[in-house]
């Protein structure tokens, strides 16, 4: 590439060496063997084929260089030398010929260095008829010409041949010789790089006019090669790091004239330089990454030196593609090497100019949508993994039991071994034995592909006896970055400098506890704090400088190096508070929270004081919040943070329920990217929850180098994937993962066969309940309404269209499973529906339509006076009604007041009691009488009792619609379970809000304080109220039922309520998986008792058509939360489930 | 099992603290909601100084559904069949959730003391009863004294 007129004058003078030597060429035999010697291999390399043909001449060396086309002189003589002189002419030839085919088979070193001769083709070899049949073998031979080569190269290795098909630019006199070496010369060596070269890689000006072929036998010029061949041969021929060897083939045999086309064998070589240059750059480790980094984000303009590099890395593939080396498939499935289809994913294009990866990378990011993984897919990915057999076999180690109070499991054990060799600090395990190469594995870097050296088919060694500088080593292989246009001889493995990684055991396993030990153990940066002490002392400067940069890229920003940051989602804040004091012990052990308020002090906190908190909590809303508040708009860059969580580098950064950043383009995963750390920690059960992108988020969060660049990712995970290219995108995904993820489920078994973890079974019942009259009324309403319009969408094709206004149809039939009331509550809890106009605007009119319902059920005024004050007459003391037994459940009285309900003949029931036997009587069609006397009852006459403001007692007429039939189910169970079992706590399930406001009122008017308490968490409880409901909800005691009502929104993940073995799904939710992480809260480590949930489903109703929904995503399998357009087609799909 | 709600538990305590002169009822060990019952034939009834054994069994929807009771001893008796089934009408239609185990034995009490040939259930009993009522109260008197004298 550097090729200046000098080394073009150079070669020059070796064509006239070279003809001086075809001319002395017998007595100046030793000269050149001793110039031969001084390279440092000369391996012999056996012809596959020679032409063996009769002669009747005497035996003279060239008798059997007839025979031997390729074989030189002086090698004829030696043959001759060793045959017998007493046997006759032919045997000697023949037995010279196989000698030389012998040796050929088993070359002896000291044999080759005397045959040793100049490689020069004789003429009449070249001349022969029958050589010139062989066109086709004919290749170039190094030796005949020892090159100047540079110091630095001390062998070559073939890796394959081209045949061109070259175009005669001079005319000669008589055909170009078979077997003549043609000389690749470069007629523009001054040219800067940039004259030849946009800026986008593609070619200014054709190669072909710059690349020549200079006959050495000629000593002039004989012509060109075509353009694809130059542009190859352009940024290559100069360098040293490859050598090219063109040999005459096939000129027609005739002369040749401007014009005219002749065939030429292009031998391909790698040389030592090319591996020695880069072993230097392997020495800096991730340096290479950095450098070629900006190859692949083309914001900066290339300067002449990388568009030189670039020229290079596009010949250098446009060449492997040429003579076809293809790079080595392993077939080992352990080891995710490349499949043929990898090869594709290098982009050849770029050659062409066409097509910019990078480039293509900014322009089409909605390309991402459509790479959404189906099941099947996800679960091989999740299986590739499953660390399942390297973590069985991982060492165990114990806490400090002066740190650390509790006692891990087993493979929490193993699992702190794992985390504490993520972060190199091998003195906290007991077996010191284990070192970063075990950390890392040695999977190779999937940038690299893996290449077989060919066997050696250069013309010359095919030809002639060459000796050159050809493969010094036995290696078999060698190892390139196509990408980088980097080599290597060594397999380049998979190393990084990360501290941190992905601890993503299935959810249940401890993953909480685990990440605490390792906190524990190792509380501080060990290193930075002794150098301190060192630096306090000594006052060196340059020490600290070193730690700092092995630290972070951070440097501007002081060390917090005693405290880890963990940031939870904002339910999970106390738990981890409390799990911590559970777990640390220690006059060291502080954690704080950050939440809110105190953020004037936290630098000073972290860097100035000498107790820093060891664990600082906080919430990614509080994190998005001052990121937000210091990003500067216009630039996109974080603006000088003096006080809060940026001010600071921390020690260690660990994200709980990491999934939540799996959105790189978010405003929370923005943020987390810019907290700087030097370790850098994610959990989560689900580190992919749809596509493989969501991958990247972590990756980026990790800094895990290369693959944090997004061109990386790009171009070897998300292209390869679009272009279906499923294996060679998840190999690579599984090669970046292998070695910095820890994934184990609860079905695991430990290397004794034990499951890692032995839960109480669990019952899942769902009970069915039907609607009452006035639902019914209600829900065939809406029913109706929401079918035609589903029909309506689908006869005009715009179901799309219609997508939100059915949305609220199914939302409102959902709202009348649950209760009349949810009806026009806006539930911010529904996501789908959030914003959505249609919500407000059309329910005013809906509730109309439920009063109205409600009032032809009714019954008049006067009638419901009439009614009232039979009653009242019954009962002429108001105290009375605090007196009253239930006949039904014997309670004696009937508590608290406002339960009981008369009916018309002034029998007095719970209400519980009395509305259960009404609806026991219809379900079965047979008349309601009053169980204690027997007379009719009406449903619509019944009288409850009201509790005015002033605690006075009025009657008033029940209203049966009030009570929802899921309620009132809910209550049933909880009564029995009460009276059952006082003392359980049960948590119910919600997805409306409004529906748990009402539960919560109903309840507590229906059971009195002693016996029942109600909690509520939902997502409008600040964090203090969260910590205190489930704080007290966890309290056991055993004279009262506690009900804890939870917002599956806000509570369905992390949360842990094992305290209760109970649940209750009030509405069933459109992911089974949710409603399945919701009951993870109960049924995971800590569970003693036999869990049992029971869903309620309304009869008949378009819950029933969801639970049918939900089972065929468990069997398909889902995409959980996928992104909007996604989730909105998948609905359709549902919706003509729904009202099917 | 599934819980108990608490009136089954409160009606058990009630016949052992409290029982029925005449009626024995004891909730069996494993199910609390079967019952092994006794009851003594009322005094000049064909069934005096017999002791009738039963069993009663309480619905998962007792108390909105009727205790299911059948005479395990054999009794010649116009609204009893020969399984034992009892024709009652608080056992059927007239179930009311707010009568109780007690009351129900003390109706089939009753029964055995006025038996209704009118509304039968063991046809052929009803028959003779209604014929000749002298001889079927003589043979229930025999059946009693066959099959439920007190060992």
């Amino acid at each position: 590439m550097n090729g200046t007129d000098g080394e073009h004058e150079q070669s020059h003078e070796r064509f006239a060496k070279k003809r001086f030597f075809s001319e002395e060429l017998e007595t100046n035999g030793d000269d050149l063997n001793e110039q031969l010697e001084n390279q440092d291999s000369f391996l012999f390399q056996a012809p596959e084929n020679g032409n063996v043909i009769g002669s009747d001449g005497p035996v003279e060396p060239q008798e059997l260089q007839d025979m031997i086309p390729d074989l030189s002189g002086s090698q004829a003589e030696k043959l001759l030398a060793r045959t017998d002189v007493d046997d006759d002419r032919n045997t000697r030839i023949s037995s010279a010929v196989s000698l030389y085919f012998e040796q050929q088979r088993k070359p002896e070193r000291t044999e080759r260095k005397e045959r040793v001769s100049p490689a020069v083709r004789l003429s009449n070899v070249l001349d022969s008829r029958s050589s010139s049949g062989q066109g086709k073998k004919i290749r170039d031979y190094g030796e005949r010409l020892p090159k100047k080569v540079k110091p630095s190269v001390q062998w070559r290795r073939f890796i394959g041949s081209i045949q061109v098909s070259a175009l005669a630019t001079r005319p000669t006199i008589k055909p170009l010789k078979y077997g003549s070496e043609l000389r690749i010369t470069k007629s523009c060596g001054s040219e800067v790089s940039s004259k030849l070269y946009y800026a986008n890689g593609r070619k200014r000006a054709s190669m072909a006019n710059f690349v020549r072929l200079f006959d050495v036998g000629l000593g002039r010029e004989v012509g060109r090669v075509p353009e694809e061949v130059a542009k190859v041969l352009f940024p290559l021929v100069d360098s040293d790091e490859l050598d090219f060897e063109a040999t005459m083939i096939y000129c027609n045999n005739r002369r040749l004239s401007v014009g005219d086309s002749f065939i030429v064998q292009l031998d391909c070589f790698l040389t030592s330089a090319l591996f020695d240059n880069f072993s230097d750059m392997l020495e800096r480790g991730t340096d290479i990454f950095n450098g070629e980094k900006r190859g692949f984000t083309q914001n900066v303009v290339e300067n002449e030196g990388e568009l030189r590099m670039k020229a290079r890395r596009l010949a250098l593939l446009s060449l492997f593609d040429q003579v076809q080396l293809q790079p080595v498939v392993l077939r080992t499935e352990s080891s995710p090497e490349h499949t043929p289809e990898a090869t594709e994913v290098i982009d050849l294009d770029g050659i062409d100019g066409d097509q910019n990866l990078p480039e293509k990378d900014a322009i089409q990011p909605s390309q991402m949508q459509e790479d959404v993984l189906n099941v099947n897919q996800l679960k091989s990915l999740y299986k590739a993994t499953l660390s399942m057999e390297s973590s069985k076999h991982l060492p165990e180690t114990e806490p400090n039991p002066e740190v650390f109070k509790l006692i891990l499991r087993r493979y929490q054990k193993q699992g702190l071994t794992w985390l504490l060799r993520r972060e190199r600090e091998f003195d906290e395990m007991p077996n010191t034995s284990s070192s970063s190469e075990d950390i890392d594995g040695d999977m190779m870097n999937p940038l690299w592909k893996q290449f077989r050296w060919p066997k050696n088919l250069s013309w010359a060694s095919q030809k002639i006896n060459s000796i050159d500088l050809d493969s010094q080593s036995d290696e078999e292989f060698f190892y390139a970055n196509l990408h980088t246009g980097e080599f290597s001889q060594a397999k380049p493995v998979l190393k990084s400098l990360l501290k941190g990684g992905i601890l993503a055991d299935e959810m249940g396993l401890g993953k909480t506890i685990s990440i605490l030990s390792m906190i524990l153990t190792v509380p501080f940066d060990k290193k930075f704090c002794d150098m301190r002490t060192v630096e306090g002392a000594e006052a060196t400067e340059d020490a600290p400088f070193d730690i700092l940069q092995s630290q972070t890229l951070d440097r501007t920003k002081p060390y917090a190096a005693k405290t880890t940051l963990v940031i939870v989602p904002m339910s999970l804040l106390s738990q981890w508070q409390q799990e911590f004091e559970k777990s640390a012990s220690g006059p060291d052990a502080h954690c704080e929270i950050y939440y809110g308020g105190n953020t004037g002090s936290l630098r000073t906190l972290l860097t100035k004081t000498k107790k820093p908190p060891m664990m600082l909590l906080t919430t990614y809303g509080t994190v998005q919040h001052e990121w937000s508040r210091l990003v500067n708009k216009s630039t996109g860059y974080l603006e000088y943070d003096t006080a809060g969580l940026f001010s600071v580098d921390f020690f260690r950064i660990v994200i709980d329920e990491g999934h939540t950043i799996r959105n790189r383009n978010t405003r929370t995963s923005k943020s987390l990217m810019d907290l700087s750390s030097s370790r850098r920690w994610i959990l989560t059960g689900t580190p992919i929850i749809n596509r493989l992108d969501d991958l990247y988020s972590l990756v980026k969060f990790m800094r895990l180098e290369p693959w944090s660049q997004v061109g990386y990712w790009k171009t070897f995970v998300s292209e390869p994937f679009e272009k279906k290219n499923y294996k060679s995108a998840f190999d690579v995904v599984s090669s970046i993962l292998e070695p910095v993820i820890l994934r184990r489920t609860k079905q695991m078994r430990d290397a004794d066969g034990n499951r890692l973890v032995e839960l109480p079974p669990k019952e899942v019942i769902i009970e069915r309940v039907s609607f009452n009259k006035h639902e019914d009324v209600l829900y065939k309403y809406f029913l109706n309404r929401a079918e035609n319009s589903v029909r309506e969408g689908l006869d005009r094709g715009d179901l799309l269209k219609k997508y939100s206004t059915i949305l609220v149809h199914i939302l409102r039939l959902r709202q009348v499973c649950c209760h009349a009331d949810l009806l026009g509550s806006q539930d911010e809890n529904d996501e789908d529906l959030a914003g959505n106009k249609m919500l407000g605007e059309t329910f005013s009119a809906e509730k109309a339509v439920s009063n109205e319902t409600a009032a032809t059920l009714a019954i008049s005024e006067s009638e419901a006076d009439a009614i009232i004050s039979n009653v009242r007459d019954k009962y002429p003391d108001e105290e009375q009604y605090r007196k009253l037994e239930c006949s039904i459940c014997t309670s004696e009285p009937i508590d608290p007041v406002t339960q009981v309900v008369f009916t018309e003949c002034g029998h007095a029931f719970c209400e519980m009691c009395i509305i259960e036997y009404i609806r026991f009587q219809s379900e079965r069609h047979q008349n309601i009488k009053c169980p204690n006397c027997r007379s009719e009852v009406d449903p619509k006459r019944l009288v409850a009792i009201k509790e005015m403001p002033n605690k006075e007692l009025t009657l008033i007429l029940y209203d049966t619609g009030s009570k929802s039939s899921k309620i009132t189910s809910l209550m049933k169970s909880l009564k029995r379970l009460q009276d059952g079992c006082p003392g359980e706590q049960v948590v119910v399930f919600s997805q409306f809000s409004s529906f748990m406001d009402i539960m919560e009122k109903e309840l507590s008017a229906s059971f009195s304080k002693s016996e029942l308490k109600v909690y509520k968490f939902d997502g409008r409880l600040s964090m203090k109220e969260r910590s205190k409901v489930l704080q007290e909800f966890a309290e056991k005691d055993l004279t009262k039922l506690k009900v804890l009502l939870l917002s599956l929104k806000a509570g369905g993940v992390g949360l842990n309520l094992t305290c209760a073995s109970r649940a209750y799904m009030m509405d069933p939710w459109w992911s089974p998986s949710l409603e399945d992480q919701a009951i993870d809260r109960i049924h995971r480590i800590g569970q003693v008792n036999d869990v049992k949930v029971v869903r309620f489903i309304m009869e008949h109703s378009i819950e029933e058509k969801m639970l049918r929904i939900q089972e065929r995503k468990r069997t398909l399998g889902e995409a959980v939360d996928a992104d909007e357009d996604e989730r909105r087609k998948r609905r359709i799909e549902e919706i003509q489930t729904l009202f099917e | 099992m599934a819980s108990l709600p608490k009136r089954i538990i409160k009606e058990t305590e009630r016949l052992v603290l409290d029982p029925v002169p005449g009626i024995n009822a004891v909730p069996h060990e494993d199910n609390l909601r079967y019952f092994q019952v006794t009851i003594e034939g009322p005094q000049q009834s064909p069934y005096e100084d017999g002791v009738f054994e039963l069993e009663l069994f309480l619905p998962d929807d007792y108390p909105m559904e009727a205790p299911k009771v059948r005479f395990l001893t054999k009794i010649y008796h116009p609204n009893i069949d020969r399984l034992g089934r009892i024709c009652l009408d608080v056992l059927k239609a007239n179930w009311s959730p707010a009568l109780q185990i007690r009351t129900v034995l003390l109706s089939v009490q009753a029964l055995l003391a006025s038996p209704n040939p009118n509304d039968p259930l063991a046809n052929d009993v009803a028959e003779d009863w209604l014929k000749h009522e002298d001889e079927a109260i003589a043979k229930a008197r025999e059946w009693t004294k066959q099959y439920a004298s007190r060992k």
